[in-house]
């Protein structure tokens, strides 16, 4: 399917909801609104949360350490 | 060989998904199977201790050091020549910066993994394809 027919299917699916928006009590409609901007938000932090430890172990300044390994292995391979 | 993204049995959800590929490391006699980060941003492939020891190598007679950067930095590490298979590749010789620190992942960087493979990775599709260098995608 298309994006253009994905994005037609979900309007059409969010306008099937409407009705029984309408239909709900002042305070259910204030609940949805803060359920959806809560989902909003979540979706949008969900992979960087406050407090979260994030590992990052990658030694990617060691350029000196790759220029010893290299020649090791060019002495091994002149070796084998 | 196609590999999906996976993520540690510690971790959970979609952005705990790493690219952890499945291989097995001979050294002498010995043979483990483990699973290596793929890290382009590594510049050097990276052995934990905890793996060097179970490969059988002797920390003590190690006589090639190397000085890492970054978290590892305060750790001494050594290079080791161990060999790889990973699935639909042909058995390769990696070096490895073997370092004494373990709270660190199997890393595989720049010297020598991604000068001995290609990988192509789609994050969005979860998938990472590995084959040995030149070989046609």
């Amino acid at each position: 399917m298309s994006s253009a027919a994905n994005s037609t299917a979900s309007i059409s699916n969010a306008t099937q909801l409407l009705p029984a928006l309408r239909a709900l009590e002042q305070h259910e409609k204030l609940y949805i609104i803060q359920f959806l901007a809560a989902e909003l938000s979540r979706q949008q932090h969900e992979f960087l949360l406050p407090e979260g430890v994030y590992p990052v172990w990658s030694p990617y300044d060691s350029y000196e350490a790759a220029e010893v390994m290299l020649q090791a292995i060019k002495e091994k391979q002149a070796k084998d | 060989m196609r590999f999906e993204f996976t993520s540690l049995p510690t971790q959970k959800g979609e952005g705990a998904l790493m690219p952890f590929l499945p291989l097995i490391l001979r050294f002498g006699e010995r043979e483990i199977k483990t699973h290596g980060l793929l890290d382009t941003g590594s510049t050097v492939n990276v052995l934990p201790f905890s793996t060097g020891l179970e490969l059988g190598s002797v920390w003590e007679e190690q006589k090639m050091p190397v000085r890492l950067g970054g978290n590892l930095a305060a750790f001494e590490a050594h290079i080791i020549f161990v060999n790889a298979l990973i699935e639909g590749c042909p058995l390769t010789e990696l070096a490895f910066a073997w370092t004494k620190a373990d709270n660190v992942p199997l890393l595989l960087g720049q010297t020598n993994f991604f000068m001995e493979f290609d990988v192509f990775f789609s994050r969005s599709a979860m998938f990472f394809e590995v084959m040995p260098k030149g070989a046609n995608p």
